[in-house]
């Protein structure tokens, strides 16, 4: 016997079909495709980790090309009005291929996440762990607790979670990610103060800034960010000041945003590096300046094609150095909770260096809930 | 703003961006760096320091592992990669060196650039591409061989302090075993004593020594970093590790070069809680 649909979860359901009457989507993308901010679909404000129950609704109701009918029901994570689960599970199939180089191949399992929270005080006070549990030894990605405003136009967050800094881009290989050390891969030790209110959302954070490392500094690290959300567009500013090397203090800015022109979300970011703690003048590598930009066209529910465009220049004082990459991605979500990827990265560089000429092809099995 | 608007702003930008492409690498050697007259071709790829540094963790490594926010406090670049490297123990794994003399199954940098089972976080280099085999082989040979350090002719450098680990204002959870003192070369191993290296605990009274002093022993297979353990576990609070630099007594490296200038790093242990 079926059971009755619970009314949260049929109003979300509703909530959700409303939504995909209008046309929505998730990701940074599909933020910018449907004018929403991060923490609409996440449980971190600042965007990635586990989904809020709007997002998992969303992402069962109106990401997929067909939703598999499971009677009114919707999993939202929740597993009591207190506690709620969430993970995320990618595995693919790559190859490799380098200049003068035999092709490798390889199944691989890509860090498989398990998401916790728990609402000890609904809505006010929550407790949120990311626990990556494969491959390898388990590891711990973020563990912190938030306390909101009653109307949730601030909040509090302390513990180790990942920095605010530009977009929060699902691959953390983009030369982006990689030049400011900014990523899901590097979450730091600290506190963050967010406002959020209207079309407005700003963080501050302090952190440790040993980037994971086992030991911290008296020398801090302070991240800014802030961004303004509107339908169609969206622009952020991003500076970081890690003081936390003996040897000099390393900054970073940034300059972000999406724009929506019909079937197309666009995404792009800048990040301009000095590390003071490198040698200054050419092939020092002090002044470093990465860019991205990114297309994902939608012909259908279910269908993102991605195009993406990256720049690297390693040493800004240094001529003829720079790097560059492309993107192509098909992504399909047959049913809910199932996404299927292909897609070739094709780098390019200098002449001298064959690991600057990688072309990676994947196809990748992503499952979330 | 309307979408013909929109439109009309992102296609500039779209052309500005897409008009940067890849370096031609004129006027850069084999890794990436500026050829100067005169300047040595890169070396092959070989079971030595030099080799693995040109060829891997220069052009591939440093990219992220350098300056101040080297994931684990690694820098890669060639200034500090063997004294962070060789018998130093790992961030991630502490019951392992990052590179152990002689020992490469049980060496972290291995075992991370294989993907091992074990290993904590992602296989190196992060992405991909991950080295071939036959470039692994290189560096466990090396380290097979004892991971000697045949790098740059630093002797042409002065004798200089590298690294502290813990680094200078640091503030660590636990009383560190051992404190480290990474050199830029080979350091005169029977200079160095409890006069010429040592920890004193800084208190609002003063400073005083610790009770026992400490034990030295160089880095396993690494003669550059000298390991220091007090004989007793630091208490919560904040000390100091000196190296004497100047004077008769000063620590100097096997050319007799002495330091040339006291060292002091400072550091605290912080309060269990």
């Amino acid at each position: 016997m079926r059971r009755p649909a619970r009314p949260w979860a049929r109003r979300l359901a509703g909530f959700a079909l409303v939504l995909a009457a209008a046309g929505v989507h998730a990701e940074p993308y599909l933020a910018v495709a449907n004018g929403y901010k991060c923490g609409q679909c996440h449980v971190n404000p600042s965007g990635g980790g586990e989904r809020t129950p709007f997002g998992e609704v969303f992402a069962q109701t109106t990401l997929p090309a067909r939703h598999l009918d499971t009677g009114g029901d919707l999993w939202t994570g929740q597993l009591n009005r207190f506690v709620s689960l969430g993970g995320d599970l990618r595995y693919d199939f790559q190859a490799q291929q380098l200049p003068k180089a035999t092709t490798t191949n390889q199944f691989e399992l890509q860090p498989t996440r398990v998401y916790l929270q728990a609402s000890v005080i609904p809505e006010r006070l929550i407790v949120y762990a990311d626990e990556q549990v494969a491959p390898g030894g388990a590891l711990n990605r973020e563990a912190w607790g938030l306390f909101w405003s009653a109307d949730h136009s601030w909040y509090l967050k302390g513990g180790q979670m990942y920095l605010p800094f530009g977009l929060r881009l699902e691959d953390q290989t983009a030369l982006v990610k990689e030049l400011t050390g900014i990523n899901m891969t590097t979450p730091d030790k600290g506190l963050e103060f967010g406002w959020l209110r209207g079309h407005w959302d700003a963080q501050v954070a302090v952190s440790n800034g040993t980037a994971g490392g086992g030991t911290s500094s008296n020398g801090k690290q302070e991240s800014v960010q802030v961004s303004f959300v509107e339908p169609l567009w969206r622009l952020g500013l991003a500076a970081n000041f890690n003081g936390a090397s003996a040897e000099g203090s390393r900054e970073a800015y940034g300059l972000f945003g999406g724009l929506k022109t019909g079937p197309i979300a666009w995404l792009a970011e800048a990040d301009y590096v000095q590390d003071h703690s490198l040698p200054a003048g050419p092939g020092g590598g002090q002044k470093k300046l990465a860019t991205l930009l990114e297309a994902n066209y939608s012909p259908a529910r279910g269908h993102n094609l991605k195009v993406t465009w990256e720049y690297l220049d390693p040493d800004r004082e240094l001529a003829n150095d720079a790097q560059t990459r492309w993107s192509f991605v098909y992504e399909l979500t047959p049913i809910q909770f199932v996404q299927l990827r292909a897609g070739a990265r094709l780098n390019d560089g200098i002449p001298q260096l064959p690991a600057q000429h990688l072309k990676l092809y994947f196809v990748e099995l992503h499952g979330f809930f | 703003m309307h979408y013909q608007q929109l439109r009309r702003c992102g296609a500039p930008l779209a052309a500005a961006l897409l008009a940067a492409c890849a370096g031609n690498g004129e006027g850069l050697n084999a890794n990436g760096q500026p050829s100067a007259p005169g300047t040595v071709p890169a070396t092959p790829l070989a079971a030595n320091f030099q080799a693995i540094q040109d060829n891997v963790f220069t052009p591939i490594c440093v990219h992220c592992h350098s300056g101040a926010a080297a994931p684990q406090g690694l820098q890669l670049d060639a200034a500090h990669s063997y004294a962070l490297l060789v018998g130093v123990p790992s961030a991630e794994s502490s019951g392992l060196e990052r590179v152990k003399p002689g020992d490469p199954d049980h060496s972290y940098l291995v075992l991370k650039l294989q993907g091992s089972p074990g290993i904590v976080g992602a296989q190196m280099p992060f992405g991909g591409p991950y080295l071939p085999q036959s470039t692994i082989d290189f560096i466990r040979q090396w380290i097979t061989d004892g991971a000697l350090d045949n790098g740059p002719p630093s002797a042409n450098a002065d004798f200089a302090l590298a690294a502290t680990s813990p680094p200078n204002h640091a503030i660590v959870p636990v009383s560190p075993r051992p404190l480290l003192a990474a050199f830029n070369h080979e350091v005169d191993f029977s200079l160095v004593n409890n006069t010429t290296l040592y920890l004193e605990r800084v208190t609002p009274a003063g400073v005083q020594g610790l009770p026992g002093g400490s034990t030295f022993t160089l880095a396993p297979g690494n003669p550059r970093t000298v390991l220091v353990r007090p004989a007793v576990p630091l208490a919560p609070g904040t000390y100091r590790l000196r190296l004497r630099g100047l004077g008769p007594a000063a620590l100097a490296d096997l050319n007799a070069q002495a330091l040339g200038s006291d060292y002091v790093s400072d550091f605290t242990v912080a309060e269990a809680r």
